[in-house]
């Protein structure tokens, strides 16, 4: 089933002592995963950031998931990243696309159970971005990614929709579009008033938002 | 120590994670952390070793994992104290 999951943490609101700490890395990678941050991939790449890139990867999978599966919980130890594919270099200028042609990016491959997900991912000095997919191939995902002027959480879920919905109005210029809840919390995207099968993730932190959806 | 002195050390462990202090004063078994306490995800870990600090005690995944709202946060926190 086709559905969407990203998530977004931002650098300058984590906690970097606490992040290193094992009582704290533990509870999100494996030490299989962390064996990965070993290899010559994560030169330059700061454990933190390591750490929050798996996290990132994990949560994008629990909510695409989790639309098929409502009833998930989100248990990240058990979201087990197997592959990591570091980009050439990470100098991103995109911040919004279809896909990712952009070869500055980190991919890789999750599994849960039996489910097999493909992850892209963006790291910059502000933010950790990630979005997966059940294919390895991202042509039909769009995204963004959004510094806001606050990070009230009613800000950020305000925010996150008129961003989404910017770029939903140019792929459906004479409806009327509106990101509501399903019973299960997940967001759907209504046209004129209607639930369509268009599968939406959206994700904040502090003052970053951004959005996926496939088309 | 009992479920409501146990609920009123819970509170002080996710009062850095949430701005909603109004509804953190009035927290009930139902209250959800992400839904209604607008935690950010991000921060569930955070809750989880602070609460394994605050009352001594390990929480292992498969109990983390049920930490969703306070019910079933005391429920864990209260099985942990208990074990001893």
């Amino acid at each position: 089933m086709i559905s969407a999951g990203n998530d977004i943490v931002a650098l300058k609101a984590i906690n970097i002592t606490r992040t290193k700490q094992q009582n704290f890395y533990r509870k999100i990678i494996t030490e299989t995963e962390k064996a990965l941050y070993d290899k010559p991939f994560s030169e330059g790449l700061p454990f933190e950031q390591f750490v929050w890139l798996l996290w990132t990867i994990k949560e994008s999978v629990y909510k695409y998931l989790q639309r098929i599966n409502p009833g998930l919980i989100f248990s990240p130890t058990k979201i087990v990243i197997g592959q990591l594919d570091p980009p050439s270099n990470n100098t991103i200028s995109i911040f919004e696309s279809r896909g990712f042609n952009d070869p500055k990016v980190y991919k890789g491959t999750a599994e849960f159970g039996a489910h097999i997900l493909y992850s892209r991912s963006i790291i910059t000095e502000d933010f950790i971005f990630s979005v997966v997919n059940h294919i390895n191939g991202f042509e039909r995902v769009m995204w963004g990614i959004k510094l806001i002027d606050s990070s009230e959480p009613d800000r950020q879920s305000d925010a996150v929709r008129v961003f989404a919905i910017a770029m939903l109005s140019s792929l459906f210029p004479d409806a009327e579009l509106e990101i509501g809840k399903s019973v299960y919390g997940y967001p759907v995207l209504l046209k004129n008033g209607d639930e369509t099968p268009v599968p939406i993730s959206l994700a904040h932190h502090d003052r970053y938002v951004a959005y996926s959806f496939q088309m | 120590m009992t479920r409501e002195e146990t609920l009123n050390e819970l509170k002080k462990v996710i009062a850095p994670y949430t701005v909603n202090k109004e509804m953190l004063a009035g927290i009930n078994d139902q209250t959800d952390l992400i839904r209604d306490l607008k935690i950010n995800s991000a921060n569930l870990v955070d809750i989880i070793i602070d609460a394994e600090a605050k009352y001594d005690i390990e929480i292992d995944y498969d109990s983390a994992d049920k930490m969703i709202n306070v019910g079933s946060c005391l429920d864990v926190i209260t099985e942990k104290i208990n074990q001893k």
